[in-house]
C-alpha cells in the first residue's frame, strides 16, 4: 500500500514535469499552428544557463536567469527565423525546429563537452519531508508546488490577459482572429518566448533532480510530444491531464512490471490515437484545420 | 580474411586516386600502403559519452605518439571514428562503415556489454580484430566469446570475486536490494554479485531491473528500495545513469539509511555523484593515482595525458584504450604482418606490460588477465584537483586469482 502511494506521488512529480513542458508545447502549437521540436532544446538551454548561474552565484539566481534567457532566445528565433515558416506547411515547419534542436544540442556539447552535470541540492532543501508514513525528498515536493504555482499563472495569463485571449481565439479560429483585427503576429512572438521561458525554468529548477547533458533535451522533449497527444493538441487541460496520467502511468508500470515503464506511454499513446484522435480534452476543429 | 584485407586496401587506394584526380602529385597513389586505418567506435553522445570521450582522448595520445615515432611497422596510424550513442545497432552499422568504406583492420572502443556484443559479432563475420574496451559483461569474452575479440577490461566475474571479501566484512549479509541496468552488462554484474554474497548468508530481498537506455527518473526504483529498507542497496548502473540514480538515492535518504554497494566506477561516475560517493566501495581494472606512483609505463601515460588535456587525468576506460593500441602495435610488429589470422595468434598469450604489472591475453576466450582493484570513494573535498583523486584503495587482486576458471567458462571459440 505504501508502495503505490509512493509510486503515485513520484508520477505526481514526474507528470508534473510533462506537464510544465508540454503547456509551452501546446500553447505555441494551438498559437503559431507549429510544432516545435526545438521545445526540449529549449529545456536544456535552461538547465545549462541555471547550471552555470547557480554554480557562480546560487540556485535562485539561476532560476531567475535560465528563464529569461530561454526567452530572449526563443524571440530572437522566432523573429529572426520561424517567422519566414508561418506559411509554410507542417513538414518545413517540422524539420526547422528539429533542425534548430539538433544545432542547440551540438552548440551545447561544443560549449560544455559531453560531460552529465548535476547541481547538487541546496542544504537547506536536502532533507526529506513525511506524508504520513512517507519520506519523500523535500526538494521534489518543493519542485513540485512550484511547478504548480506556475501552471496557476500561466493559465492566468491565458485567461485573463489580452494576449490570452488572443491565444484561446487563435486556438480556436486564427483566420477569424486576424479578419477582427487581433495581432495574432505579435502574440506569436511572445507565446513562443512564453513558451520557451517555461521550458528553461523547468529545465533549471530540475537540474538538482536530473543530471544534465547535451542530449537531455531530447530525453524530454519525446514524452511531452506524447503528452500533448494524449491530452490534445492546443489544450491547456489536455496537457495537464496528459501529463498527469502519463507520469502517474510511468510510475505505476516502474513499480509492477519495470522494463515496460518507458515503453507503456507510447502504448498509451497510440491507444488514444486509435479511439480517440484528437486527445483527451482536444477539439476535432484543431486537427482538421491544422 | 584476406578478403576483407584487399578490399579495404582498394577502398583506400580509390580515395589516393581520387585525391590525385583532384590535384596531388602522382605519389600519392604509393601512400596507402603505408598506412593503416584504426576504427575508434566510441559513444560521443547518451548516457555513457563520458566515457566514450575520454577513451578517444586517449586513442589520439597514443596513436599520436605512435605516428611521431615512424607508426607501426612503418605504417603510418589513420583513424576512422564513430559515435556508437550506446545503441547495439548504431555500434554495429559504425564498426562496418569503417571496414567496409575506410578499411580497418582493428576495431576498438565501446562503453557497454551491449554495443560490444553486437560490434563482435560482426568483426568475427568480417574477420576483423576488435579490441573491446569498457565492457564489463561476462558475455564479451565468454558466452559469446569470438575468435577475433579481445577483452582487456575486467569483467563483472573478476569484479565480485575481487569484492567477495570486503563485501562481506563491510556490507555484512543482511538483506539486499538492487538496482540494475536490464541489459547484458546489469543481469551479468547482478548475477556474480548475488552468487558472491548469497552463499554467505546475503538475502537479495529484490532485483529492480531500470529499462536502458533511456531512463532518467530512478525514482520508481528507489521508492521500492526505500520502502524495502534493505541494509545493502547494490545500483548497478553506469556512466550518467549511475550518477543520476546515486544522487537520487540520496534524496531518498536511502544514502544514510543503507550501504551503497556500486560495483563497477570510473573517475566520470565518481565526480558526477560528488559526495554521495563518499565511503561506496566499487571495482575497477585501473586507477590513474594508484598505477602512476607504481609503474612507470602508468606513470608516462598519465604524465602525458595531462599534458595533452590540461586538467584533465585518464579514466580507467581511456587506460585500456590507450593500452590496446599499444597491445596491437606489439601484436602486430611480433606478427610482422596485419594478416589477422597471424595477430591473432601473436596476442594469444603473449606476456606484455604497459600502463600496469605484466599482463596477457588467455588464448581460450581472450579475456585480459590482469589486476582488479577494489576502491572505496572518498569525500568531495579530498580529492585534489578537478576531482579526480576519487577513491583510495582498498584491495589489489592479481588476474589470476579472480578471473574465471577455464572450467566454467562457456566460451566456445571459433576455430582459427
Amino acid at each position: 500500500m505504501a508502495a503505490l502511494f509512493q509510486a503515485l506521488l513520484g508520477g505526481l512529480v514526474l507528470g508534473l514535469i510533462y506537464v510544465a513542458i508540454a503547456v509551452g508545447l501546446t500553447i505555441i502549437f494551438g498559437t503559431l499552428r507549429l510544432v516545435n521540436f526545438a521545445h526540449g532544446a529549449f529545456y536544456a538551454i535552461g538547465a545549462y544557463v541555471g547550471l552555470v548561474v547557480a554554480e557562480r552565484v546560487d540556485l535562485v539566481a539561476g532560476l531567475i536567469a535560465a528563464p529569461i534567457a530561454v526567452a530572449l532566445f526563443a524571440f530572437a528565433l522566432d523573429r529572426l527565423v520561424l517567422r519566414r515558416f508561418y506559411d509554410k506547411d507542417a513538414t518545413a515547419q517540422l524539420l526547422l525546429t528539429f533542425g534548430i534542436a539538433l544545432v542547440v544540442e551540438e552548440s551545447l556539447r561544443l560549449i560544455f563537452g559531453a560531460t552529465t552535470l548535476q547541481y547538487p541540492v541546496p542544504d537547506a532543501l536536502k532533507g526529506s519531508a513525511f506524508i504520513g508514513p512517507i519520506e519523500y525528498p523535500a526538494y521534489r515536493l518543493l519542485f513540485a508546488a512550484g511547478v504548480i504555482v506556475l501552471l496557476i499563472l500561466v493559465w492566468l495569463f491565458i485567461e485573463r490577459t489580452n494576449y490570452g485571449l488572443i491565444v484561446r481565439a487563435g486556438i480556436r479560429d486564427r483566420i477569424m482572429v486576424q479578419l477582427l483585427g487581433g495581432n495574432i503576429r505579435r502574440a506569436s512572438s511572445v507565446v513562443f518566448a512564453l513558451g520557451g521561458a517555461i521550458a528553461g525554468l523547468v529545465g533549471a529548477a530540475a537540474s538538482p533532480i536530473y543530471s544534465v547533458d547535451p542530449s537531455t533535451g531530447f530525453a524530454f522533449l519525446v514524452p511531452s510530444f506524447v503528452v500533448v497527444v494524449v491530452g490534445g493538441l492546443g489544450s491547456f487541460w489536455g496537457a495537464v491531464l496528459g501529463g498527469l496520467l502519463i507520469g502517474e502511468l510511468q510510475s505505476i508500470t516502474g513499480l509492477v512490471f519495470p522494463p515496460a515503464s518507458n515503453v507503456v506511454i507510447y502504448l498509451c499513446m497510440a491507444l488514444i490515437l486509435l479511439f480517440r484522435p484528437q486527445g483527451l480534452l482536444g477539439e476535432s476543429e484543431v486537427i482538421r484545420q491544422s | 580474411m584476406k578478403h576483407s584485407l584487399s578490399r579495404g586496401r582498394f577502398v583506400a587506394a580509390t580515395a589516393g586516386a581520387a585525391a590525385v584526380t583532384v590535384g596531388g602529385g602522382p605519389y600519392v597513389i604509393a601512400a596507402p600502403t603505408k598506412e593503416i586505418t584504426l576504427g575508434l567506435n566510441v559513444p560521443q553522445s547518451g548516457d555513457y559519452s563520458d566515457q566514450g570521450q575520454d577513451q578517444l582522448r586517449a586513442y589520439n595520445l597514443a596513436i599520436d605518439e605512435i605516428n611521431a615515432k615512424g607508426g607501426i611497422m612503418g605504417m603510418h596510424v589513420k583513424t576512422s571514428v564513430g559515435d556508437d550513442q550506446t545503441k547495439a545497432p548504431v555500434a554495429r552499422d559504425n564498426a562496418q562503415r569503417m571496414i567496409e568504406r575506410d578499411g580497418a583492420v582493428m576495431i576498438t572502443g565501446g562503453s557497454s556489454t551491449g554495443t560490444a556484443l553486437a560490434v563482435s559479432a560482426l568483426c568475427q563475420q568480417k574477420g576483423v580484430i576488435f579490441m573491446a574496451t569498457l565492457t564489463h559483461g561476462d558475455e564479451t569474452t565468454n558466452q559469446q566469446c569470438h575468435k577475433h575479440t579481445f577483452r582487456r577490461y575486467n569483467d563483472a566475474y573478476m569484479s565480485a570475486q575481487s569484492l567477495a571479501r570486503t563485501l562481506v566484512t563491510k556490507y555484512g549479509t543482511g538483506k539486499w536490494f538492487h538496482i540494475t541496468a536490464d541489459y547484458a552488462w546489469g543481469h551479468s554484474v547482478y548475477d556474480n554479485i548475488t552468487a558472491v554474497v548469497e552463499p554467505k548468508g546475503a538475502k537479495t530481498i529484490k532485483n529492480a531491473l531500470t529499462p536502458f537506455p533511456g531512463t532518467k527518473d530512478f525514482a520508481p526504483f528507489l521508492q521500492q528500495a526505500q520502502a524495502a529498507k534493505p541494509d545493502v542497496l547494490v545500483i548497478t548502473e553506469f556512466g550518467a545513469d549511475m550518477v543520476n540514480c546515486v544522487n537520487q538515492a540520496a534524496q531518498f535518504g536511502l544514502t544514510k539509511s543503507c550501504k551503497i554497494l556500486v560495483p563497477l566506477v570510473d573517475e566520470y561516475m565518481a565526480k558526477g555523484a560528488k559526495d554521495n560517493f563518499d565511503n561506496v566501495v566499487s571495482t575497477a581494472p585501473w586507477y590513474w593515482e594508484y598505477h602512476a606512483s607504481k609503474y612507470p609505463g602508468a606513470k608516462r601515460f598519465v604524465d602525458a595525458f595531462a599534458a595533452k588535456y590540461p586538467g584533465l587525468r585518464p579514466s580507467n576506460g581511456a587506460e585500456c584504450a590507450y593500452a590496446d593500441i599499444y597491445v596491437y602495435k606489439m601484436a602486430v610488429e611480433k606478427a610482422g604482418t596485419i594478416d589477422a589470422a597471424k595477430v591473432i595468434s601473436a596476442l594469444e598469450g603473449a606476456k606484455f606490460q604497459f600502463t600496469k604489472e605484466q599482463e596477457w591475453y588467455r588464448p581460450q576466450d581472450h579475456q585480459g588477465v590482469n589486476s582488479c582493484l577494489v576502491l572505496e570513494g572518498v569525500p568531495e573535498s579530498q580529492r585534489g584537483p578537478g576531482g579526480f583523486a576519487f577513491a583510495r584503495v582498498l584491495e589489489v587482486h592479481p588476474g589470476e586469482s579472480v578471473v574465471q576458471p577455464l572450467a566454467g567458462l562457456s566460451c566456445k571459440m571459433e576455430p582459427a
